[in-house]
């Protein structure tokens, strides 16, 4: 029968600077694991992920804010968030273009999959909206997600 | 109107006596503000018990375009602003059984806005002929007749419908001038809610009429409160209500007297109560109106305070920093206008106090992280247990859980150490001394300690093999042996390394400099040499030359002897002409 070898074994350390933002992280986790855990009754079919598509795009804008706004953590330990799943390196790319900058999730441009080839509603801006028009999109219940707002 | 000039002179600061029951405090932004412990209420203007009016003056100052406040039948609409002013309208039924529970604030706070209010614009009501509707500076309404000369706050039921008419019209005409701002009705709908709780948690009831008589001096104060229910709509953009100067630098329409007086006779005319003035959404008024004695760079210095007191893990996220709460009570916290700023300001403060610590990090020295391990490896380690029963028995240690030391390292030590134990202590003395001893001076010397030992010595397992009791005295008797430490001692080992590396370079250089000069020397040497050969080689073929001369010459002469038998002159003069050439 194979040694069976558990996790921290032979793994090697995060990157310098982990430490700083581990707390903050574990929160995520913790908050991830709750919306994965949360009953599901009385919610719509759909509405099912949101919590976690919001909680994955709150996290990833976290290490996004660190890495290029305050330029808080170093590219070898972004580089390692992202390669263990802490953020979602095709959002960011996202982010980084023009008119992107607040995209909720990558669901929501995949042209694709709607029925008139178009975005979704949360990436419209509020003033081509009408009045009192509010909206939670299907796919990840962002209410609006464009730049201009 | 009255300029400042023809104003009551200000009573002088702190001179009367606060009514009872007011209780002075220092904020710690450094003004003092007043409590009213009864009531709870809080106000940044020093509040004066009395006041008296003069009904004369009224009418003689009252100015024309105002409305006609005592043959108006005012209504409650008293919205400091158009989207308050509004909602009460359609909402008037509400306001009704608040009685005279609010005090003098509604009075209070309406009486600053007559000192500066005064019609602006007219606009004409679709569909109600001789009505027009005024708008005043500070952005309150009503209407006017212009055949009967009467006007009103509070619309009259056939003017209502024409004056919704017109707000619809003008809403749409003004989100399609003015794209992405939010909209009026928007902040109309979260007034709303505004007003029902501050309904429901009116805390302002029984406060004193301040508009008695006696002095009136204080009605040049105006009065502004903290509401307490602030904190609930923290969300909508630049609702903090701030501290209210005098307005001297503001235009002042009214004799405050004369306006005193028009409150006094309008609440009792029309049997109002003071509290329908009030108007919790005056938190909405352009930061001008306000006359904040902060510039934006002192608000931010003090948020930026605020943060660094409540000891904010600058790595942690906005939301969390809010959901925690421990800056949103502090008075800090309102210097800024709107969350979007507060924000703004957090990530501008958690760059640079990242960058702090990150250079504050830089300067310490880093820990080996075998250090605390090979401590716990003294402590625990026995030779009964393996390494795996070790490692299951200590699991919850810190140690053992720590990252930057792989498990083969951890084990490696341990076993190691296990093996050590077993040895006999003279070796393990020995092996100590002689690690001591392979310690340069610069690093262990007569002023180190026991309590800070170098890493290179802490780090060796050869130093945990002894136990504490016996290790120590060892240790520290070879320390009192050693000479002082070496001039620049202070220098870390790294230092150190990099002074000696210096130094071999420059005696690399230095000796390079002196092979080259060796060099030059020689050579300078041989080319001395080769001139002096060159110089000893051109004597000798002078010489030579010259012995052939001379041998020439006699040759020359022998020859001219043997020619001068033919011919005699010219033998001569060859001769003398030769010499003459050399």
């Amino acid at each position: 029968m194979p040694v069976y070898r558990t996790g921290a074994r032979n793994k090697k350390p995060p990157p310098d600077g982990f430490e700083d933002i581990e707390d903050t992280l574990l929160e995520f986790s913790n908050k991830m694991k709750d919306a994965e855990n949360a009953s599901h009754e009385g919610k719509k079919k759909y509405e099912m992920l949101w919590p976690i598509f919001q909680i994955t795009h709150q996290r990833s804008r976290y290490i996004y804010d660190l890495y290029y706004e305050k330029e808080a953590i170093s590219k070898t330990l972004y580089d390692w968030l992202l390669k263990n799943g802490y953020a979602d390196a095709n959002l960011i790319a996202k982010w980084k273009k023009q008119g992107y900058e607040k995209l909720c999730c990558l669901r929501c441009i995949q042209t694709k999959e709607t029925n008139f080839n178009s975005t979704c509603i949360c990436r419209v801006p509020k003033d081509k909206l009408q009045e009192n028009q509010t909206i939670e999109c299907v796919s990840c219940g962002c209410r609006g997600c464009s730049s201009s707002d | 109107m009255l300029g400042p000039a023809h104003l009551p002179p200000k009573p002088p600061p702190g001179l009367p006596p606060l009514p009872p029951g007011w209780i002075e405090h220092k904020a710690p932004i450094g003004h003092s503000y007043y409590y009213n412990r009864e009531t709870k209420q809080s106000t940044y203007v020093r509040p004066v018990a009395q006041l008296q009016f003069s009904p004369q003056q009224f009418t003689a100052t009252m100015p024309y375009q105002t409305p006609r406040f005592a043959g108006a039948p005012m209504g409650g609409s008293y919205g400091g602003n158009l989207n308050n002013h509004q909602h009460q309208n359609f909402h008037g039924g509400q306001n009704r059984g608040r009685g005279g529970f609010r005090g003098s604030h509604g009075i209070q706070d309406r009486h600053r806005r007559e000192l500066e209010d005064k019609p602006k614009h007219r606009y004409n009501i679709p569909g109600c002929k001789p009505w027009v509707l005024v708008k005043t500076k500070l952005g309150r309404r009503f209407v006017y007749n212009t055949e009967t000369n009467e006007s009103f706050w509070k619309f009259p039921a056939e003017v209502m419908k024409g004056v919704v008419e017109f707000d619809r019209i003008e809403r749409g005409k003004k989100e399609r001038r003015e794209r992405g701002e939010p909209s009026e009705d928007e902040d109309e709908d979260m007034g709303e809610p505004d007003e029902k709780a501050f309904v429901g948690a009116d805390t302002r009831s029984s406060t004193k009429h301040p508009h008695e008589e006696g002095d009136d001096d204080s009605s040049e104060y105006e009065e502004v409160e903290v509401t307490d229910d602030e904190g609930a709509d923290e969300g909508s953009a630049s609702k903090r209500q701030r501290t209210e100067e005098p307005a001297n630098d503001q235009p002042v329409e009214f004799n405050e007297d004369d306006i005193a007086y028009q409150l006094a006779a309008m609440g009792q005319d029309h049997g109002l109560d003071p509290g329908e003035y009030d108007n919790p959404d005056d938190e909405d008024w352009e930061p001008g109106a306000e006359g904040l004695p902060l510039t934006e760079d002192d608000s931010k210095a003090l948020f930026r305070d605020l943060l660094d007191d409540c000891h904010i893990n600058p790595y942690s996220t906005w939301e969390k920093v809010i959901e925690d709460g421990y800056i949103i009570d502090d008075d800090r916290y309102t210097v800024l206008p709107n969350m979007k700023s507060r924000k703004e300001c957090w990530s501008e403060w958690a760059r640079d106090k990242i960058q702090v610590l990150k250079e504050q990090r830089e300067k310490q020295e880093k820990r080996d992280p075998k250090i605390p391990y090979l401590a716990i490896l003294q402590k625990h380690a026995t030779p009964k247990l393996y390494w795996p029963e070790f490692r299951r028995k200590y699991k919850k240690e810190p140690e053992m859980k720590d990252m930057k030391l792989s498990d083969k390292e951890r084990e490696r030590c341990y076993r190691e150490h296990i093996n050590r134990l077993k040895l006999p202590q003279s070796t393990l003395k020995s092996d100590l001394s002689a690690l001591l001893k392979s310690l340069p001076l610069s690093v262990l010397n007569r002023s180190t300690s026991l309590a800070a030992l170098p890493s290179e010595l802490l780090t060796d397992i050869r130093f945990i093999s002894l136990p504490a009791s016996t290790r120590d005295p060892l240790v520290e008797t070879y320390i009192s042996t050693l000479p002082p430490a070496p001039e620049g001692s202070s220098l870390s080992a790294e230092e150190e390394l990099e002074l000696e590396k210096k130094r071999a370079e420059r005696e690399r250089r230095e000796k390079a400099l002196a092979e080259r000069e060796k060099r030059v020397h020689e050579e300078k040497r041989r080319q001395q040499r080769n001139l002096d050969f060159g110089k000893g080689r051109l004597r000798q073929e002078e010489m030579e030359l010259q012995q052939a001369m001379k041998v020439g010459k006699e040759g020359l002469k022998a020859q001219l002897g043997f020619l001068a038998d033919e011919k005699d002159g010219k033998g001569e003069q060859a001769g003398s002409g030769g010499i003459n050439g050399e």
